[in-house]
């Protein structure tokens, strides 16, 4: 049971991070199907916490070789953008997304689609929780679908990404989720 | 909207921006493939430890039978500078110390500007949905167009833009991985 999103927000950012629900490897190998019956509208998703340190923001930097200054050249960011310290990257917020999305569909069902806003400038010391809430399912084609509210809320309680996502989860007496992935007609 | 503020602002979706919906860029083929050590650096600043992407054994043993790839790592793929087309880096620097280090930065496939006087930038949100993984050794091709642009008008009355660019991703069998939309507003 995932530690809800209002009574995460109440806590010390220590007591947050102990709440991190980000799985490890052996957790995604044995992740358990959740199935199109099992969800609810309300029900929420776990809350994976971080805790972006420049080295992290480097590191992202790097890996996707994005060289914009904001990200890793503090006096570039304080001095010639007048921002608050270096900034996590939009790009880093925006792939945790589909990875979330994934985790929670594993093995069978589909991260099918989100769409989102980037709002806050997230710094180093921050605790951000990214977090998703069903708020409506619905059965097509044999698939069922989950609409999601979902978001990156700093341990304020700043929503830095509101949005909104879809998945494909499995029925329990259903036929797999086509792969590659087709969505129903008219969708 | 009164009639003095309508003859006040001309509007912003002229006959030459609204000709840029649906204006595509060229088709590019991204330098390399995707491969594993360009993987394990983006999973793991990430922080996604999925063996999905690494053990192939229990990949194997998953309903995608091999290793497999996050879709959305496919659009930072794309944005790798050829090696062959010179160093767009380095020459931003030289023209400009104080350069960012993106914004001057040429990069391939991009689409023409839209025509107008609309300097101001500002992120309006983005989409992603999500219909195959990525292998190893997947060749990515990628377009980008215009998908929609529309005209809001500001509190004072003053019309700005919201322009959509729509990339699509797909690999060398022509099976479409991930289609992103950015939008941003020009003020």
């Amino acid at each position: 049971m995932s530690t809800p999103l209002e009574e995460l927000l109440n806590m010390e950012p220590e007591e947050i991070w102990r709440r991190n629900e980000r799985p490890d490897a052996d957790g995604l190998r044995r992740k358990a199907q959740i199935y199109y019956e099992d969800v609810n509208e309300g029900d929420e998703l776990p809350k994976y916490v971080y805790k972006p340190t420049p080295t992290h923001l480097f590191r992202w930097s790097a890996a996707i070789e994005n060289f914009h200054r904001i990200h890793y050249d503090l006096d570039f960011g304080l001095n010639h953008d007048r921002n608050p310290s270096i900034l996590v990257h939009g790009s880093w917020k925006q792939s945790v997304v589909p990875q979330y999305l994934k985790d929670w569909t594993l093995p069978n069902g589909w991260p099918w689609k989100a769409r989102f806003e980037h709002r806050a400038m997230l710094v180093p010391g921050d605790i951000l929780i990214m977090w998703g809430r069903v708020t409506s399912k619905y059965e097509k084609e044999q698939i069922g679908f989950v609409e999601l509210e979902i978001g990156m809320k700093t341990q304020d309680g700043i929503e830095s990404m509101p949005g909104t996502a879809t998945v494909a989860l499995p029925l329990r007496d259903g036929p797999p989720i086509p792969y590659p992935f087709v969505p129903p007609a008219a969708d | 909207m009164t009639q003095q503020q309508q003859q006040t602002h001309p509007p912003a979706l002229t006959p030459a921006v609204q000709a840029m919906i649906g204006v595509s860029g060229e088709v590019v083929e991204s330098w390399g493939v995707v491969d594993g050590e360009y993987m394990r650096r983006f999973t793991q600043a990430l922080m996604d430890p999925d063996p999905r992407y690494w053990d192939d054994e229990f990949a194997k043993s998953t309903r995608y039978g091999e290793l497999i790839a996050p879709p959305i790592m496919v659009s930072y793929l794309a944005s790798r500078i050829r090696p062959d087309q010179g160093d767009p880096i380095t020459a931003a620097f030289e023209e400009n110390p104080e350069s960012d280090g993106i914004g001057s930065v040429a990069r391939p496939g991009e689409l023409p500007p839209v025509p107008t006087n609309l300097v101001r930038v500002l992120n309006a949100g983005n989409e992603l949905e999500v219909y195959a993984y990525p292998s190893i050794g997947d060749t990515i091709f990628f377009q980008n167009r215009y998908s929609d642009i529309r005209e809001r008008l500001g509190r004072d009355g003053t019309p700005f833009l919201i322009i959509t660019r729509e990339t699509r991703y797909w690999n060398q069998d022509d099976v479409t991985l991930c289609i992103t939309r950015a939008s941003t507003i020009r003020r």
